[in-house]
C-alpha cells in the first residue's frame, strides 16, 4: 500500500482554499501569516508525538516556465499537508482534532467545505476525502517509530560517552561499569518527541544521568 | 572534445608547479585608473599552462586572481559584476555560518587584512630557490611601484618543509600530502588511476572540464554559472584561499595521549586519522603496516576504493580522506561524488619541527590552502559544510571531519569513531573530546581569469553586450 512504508504511514492532503473576492485579506494569504507566525516557536506538531516529520504550505497554481510549455491553471489554491507518522490515519486524525484543535482550526478554517475538529468524525471524514495517494517518503523513514528513533539516538550518544570513559580499562572494571550504565540506561526516561535539540545539535531531554563526562 | 588552449589559461589551474618555495602577495586596490596599467605590465609575465617539455621549467612562476571588490575596483561594468555566482559575490567571510567559520574559527580571530576584506587581488609566486623568489617578487614590487593603483598590505611565505636538508612533501602533523587531485577531460598530463571519477567496470576516468574550468560542460552536462560575457569567463576558475593554522602542540599531545591507550600504536592511530600512515601509504591498501612501495607506485597510490570495506576496519568511515573524497563509499558506483571534487594546491609555511623538539600552539605553522574548482557552492562550499563540519553522509551523525572539523564549537564533546575487528591491535576505538587540530586564520574567494580575460580588464574593454 503506497501510503504505507512499514510501519510509517504517508499522509498526504490537498485543501482547497477558499476563495472570496469580498475577503479583506485573501484566505492563501491569512494562512501564510498564521503559518509565517510560528518560526520561532515549536512546531504544533510537536504535540502529536507520532509524527516523524510534518510540513505545511499553500500551494498558489502551476508555475508557467514560457515556451514552449503550454499556459495551464489549477481551479483551486490549495493547502498542502505532507506528515509522516507512527500507527492508523484515523488515530493520528484524531491525535490532530483532539491535541492541536487550535492550530488546525487557525489553518484549516481557510480551506473550502472544513467542518472544524469539534466532531472527531467529521474531521476525519473531511480530511479522508482531501488525501491523495503518498509515494514518496521523508529520506529518513526507516520503519522505526519516533520513540524508537529517539531511543536510539540516546543510547548512542550515551554509548559513546562510556566508552570514551571506560575504554582500556581491565576487564572486570569494565564488565561491572557496562553493567552499571546498562541499568542507568535503562531507567532513564526516554527523550521526548519534539523536545528538540540542545545548544550542542544533541538531544535535550533524557540524557542525565547516563552521559556524564569524567 | 577538443584540445584546451593551454596558453590562455594560468599555469595554477592546470597544475601543481612543484617548485619548493611561494609567496603569496595580497594587494588592496587604491581606486585609481592605473591599477589597469599594473595588470597590463605584470601580463607578459603570468605564467600559463604552457607545456614544459625538454627541461622548459622557469625559475619562477606568477599567477593572479581577483576577490570580488578587487573586480569593483577594476571597474568591471556593472552588468558582469552582478553576473557572477552569489557566493563569490559575498565572499568567504559572509559565507561563514554555512562554512561554520564561527567560534575560534571566525572573523574575530582572523588576521586583520581578512576580516577587513582589505584583499582585492592575489598575487602567487612559486620559485625554485629563495633566491629566484625574491628577485620575482622584487620584479613585481617593481610594476606596481611604477604603475601605482595598488599596494601590497600582506604577503604569505609557504615552502616545503625541509627535513633533514631534503625538501619534502611532508605538513606540519607529519603526514606526507599531495596525492591525487582529479584529472580532467582534455589536460594533458600523466594521469593516475585513481584520480577522476570511477566508472562502473571500476576503471577511472577524466571528469568533465567543466567542473574546474568555466566555459566548459560540467558532469551534469550544463555549463557552471559564470560572468558575462562568455570571453570573461571562459578558460577561468574559482579558487578558495583559506591560511589554515595547525595547533601542532595540541596535535602531538592528543596523539600521544591516546595511542597510550590504543593497541596498535601511535603511527596505527595516526594513519586511522587521515586513512594514510604518515609515510603516505594508503590505510585501505595496507591497514597493518606502512609500504613504501606502495607509495611510490602511482599506480596504487591513490588507486583504491572502499566498496570492499564498508565497516571501515581498514580506513574508519570518518578517516580524513574517506571524509573529503568518498569514492564509491556512497554507493552507485562513486557517481554521487563527481560534483563535488576540488583541485587542490599549497603549501606549508612555518619551520619544521622535528617530532622529538618542543612545539607551541601559537607558534607559526600551517598550510596555505587553495582550492580550485567551477562552483564555490557546489563544490568546496558543499565538501566544507556537508563532509567536514556535518557528518550526515557518511553515516557520522553530527561528528565532524577529525583533523579539519571545528571541534571547538562542540565544548569537547566532539568525537571520531574508528571501526575495528577482533584482531587485538586494530579494536573499535572512539577518540573523544577532539580539540580544534586546524584553526582559520582568514582567507577569500577569488576569480582566477583567463589571459584573454586578464587583457579585457586590463584595456577596460569587458563588454557584457
Amino acid at each position: 500500500m503506497p501510503n504505507q512504508s512499514g510501519s510509517v504511514y504517508g499522509l498526504t492532503i490537498l485543501s482547497p482554499i477558499l476563495d472570496d473576492p469580498h475577503a479583506k485579506v485573501s484566505h492563501d494569504l491569512q494562512i501564510r501569516m498564521y503559518l509565517g507566525g510560528l518560526k520561532d516557536e515549536r512546531s504544533p506538531f510537536a504535540k502529536v508525538s507520532s509524527t516523524h516529520m510534518a510540513r505545511l504550505a499553500v500551494l498558489n497554481d502551476v508555475v508557467y516556465v514560457g515556451m514552449p510549455a503550454c499556459e495551464e491553471h489549477l481551479r483551486s489554491q490549495y493547502l498542502v499537508f505532507e506528515s509522516n507518522f507512527d500507527g492508523s490515519l484515523d488515530e493520528y486524525l484524531e491525535k490532530m482534532a483532539v491535541e492541536i484543535p487550535e492550530d488546525v482550526d487557525a489553518v484549516w478554517g481557510h480551506c473550502v467545505g472544513y467542518p472544524g475538529t469539534k466532531s472527531i468524525g467529521a474531521f476525519q471524514a473531511y480530511m479522508k476525502k482531501c488525501q491523495i495517494t503518498t509515494t514518496f517518503y521523508f529520506a529518513d523513514v526507516n520503519d522505526k517509530t519516533v520513540n524508537q528513533t529517539l531511543r536510539a539516538l540516546q543510547t548512542q550518544e550515551a554509548v559513546g560517552v562510556f566508552i570514551e570513559n571506560n575504554q582500556g580499562k581491565p576487564a572486570e572494571e569494565l564488565r561491572q561499569a557496562f553493567a552499571a550504565f546498562l541499568e542507568a540506561l535503562r531507567a532513564a526516561p526516554g527523550p521526548i518527541p519534539g523536545s528538540g535539540l540542545n545548544s550542542l545539535g544533541r538531544l535535550a531531554a533524557g540524557m542525565e544521568g547516563i552521559t556524564r563526562h569524567e | 572534445m577538443s584540445k584546451l588552449n593551454e596558453t590562455d589559461i594560468q599555469g595554477f589551474v592546470l597544475r601543481g608547479y612543484n617548485l619548493p618555495v611561494a609567496r603569496y602577495l595580497f594587494l588592496e586596490v587604491v581606486p585609481h585608473e592605473n591599477v589597469r596599467l599594473f595588470i597590463d605590465k605584470l601580463l607578459p609575465t603570468i605564467t600559463t599552462g604552457e607545456q614544459w617539455d625538454n627541461g622548459r621549467k622557469p625559475d619562477s612562476t606568477v599567477n593572479i586572481a581577483f576577490t570580488h571588490k578587487g573586480l569593483k575596483l577594476m571597474r568591471l561594468p556593472e552588468e558582469s559584476l552582478l553576473s557572477f555566482p552569489v557566493e563569490f559575490l559575498e565572499g568567504m567571510k559572509a559565507r561563514g555560518p554555512i562554512l561554520c567559520d564561527t567560534g575560534r574559527n571566525g572573523p574575530e580571530n582572523w588576521e586583520e587584512i581578512w576580516r577587513e576584506e582589505r584583499v582585492h587581488i592575489w598575487v602567487a609566486v612559486n620559485a625554485s630557490t629563495e633566491e629566484e623568489l625574491e628577485s620575482c617578487c622584487a620584479r613585481i614590487q617593481q610594476r606596481i611601484d611604477a604603475t601605482g593603483g595598488s599596494r601590497v598590505i600582506g604577503e604569505q611565505d609557504a615552502a616545503a618543509l625541509k627535513i633533514d636538508g631534503q625538501i619534502t612533501p611532508k605538513e606540519h602533523f607529519g603526514y606526507t600530502d599531495g596525492f591525487g587531485n582529479p584529472d580532467y577531460r582534455g589536460f594533458e598530463r600523466d594521469s593516475q588511476p585513481g584520480q577522476g571519477k570511477l566508472m562502473p567496470d571500476g576503471t577511472w576516468a577524466q571528469l568533465a572540464t567543466g567542473e574546474l574550468l568555466l566555459g566548459y560542460a560540467d558532469e551534469a552536462g550544463e555549463l557552471p554559472v559564470a560572468p558575462v560575457p562568455h570571453l570573461l569567463a571562459n578558460n577561468g576558475t574559482f579558487m578558495v584561499y583559506r591560511k589554515l593554522h595547525q595547533n601542532v602542540a595540541t596535535f602531538r599531545r592528543y596523539l600521544e595521549e591516546k595511542a597510550r591507550l590504543y593497541p596498535g600504536g601511535k603511527e596505527h592511530l595516526a594513519s586511522k586519522f587521515v586513512g594514510r600512515w604518515r609515510d603516505g601509504t594508503p590505510a585501505e591498501l595496507s591497514p597493518d603496516q606502512m609500504d613504501p612501495s606502495v607509495v611510490k607506485d602511482k599506480s596504487r597510490n591513490v588507486n583504491f576504493t572502499f566498496g570492499k570495506d564498508p565497516k571501515g576496519t581498514s580506513c574508519p568511515i570518518g578517516a580524513h580522506l574517506r571524509r573529503v573524497n568518498p569514492r564509491d563509499a556512497f554507493g552507485f558506483n562513486g557517481q554521487l561524488i563527481n560534483r563535488r571534487r576540488v583541485t587542490r594546491r599549497g603549501l606549508p609555511y612555518g619551520p619544521y619541527a622535528p617530532e622529538d623538539q618542543p612545539v607551541r600552539d601559537d607558534e607559526q605553522r600551517g598550510i596555505a590552502f587553495m582550492a580550485l574548482n567551477a562552483s564555490l557552492a557546489r563544490q568546496f562550499e558543499f565538501i566544507q559544510q556537508q563532509w567536514i563540519e556535518y557528518g550526515n553522509d557518511s553515516h557520522q551523525g553530527n561528528d565532524k571531519e577529525v583533523l579539519l572539523g571545528n571541534h571547538g564549537d562542540l565544548e569537547g564533546r566532539s568525537k571520531f569513531m574508528i571501526q575495528g575487528t577482533e584482531d587485538p591491535k586494530n579494536p573499535p576505538f572512539l577518540c573523544g573530546g577532539l580539540p580544534n587540530f586546524v584553526e582559520l586564520r582568514g582567507g577569500d574567494y577569488f576569480f582566477v581569469p583567463s589571459m584573454t580575460a586578464l587583457k579585457m580588464m586590463s584595456t577596460g574593454t569587458v563588454d557584457p553586450r
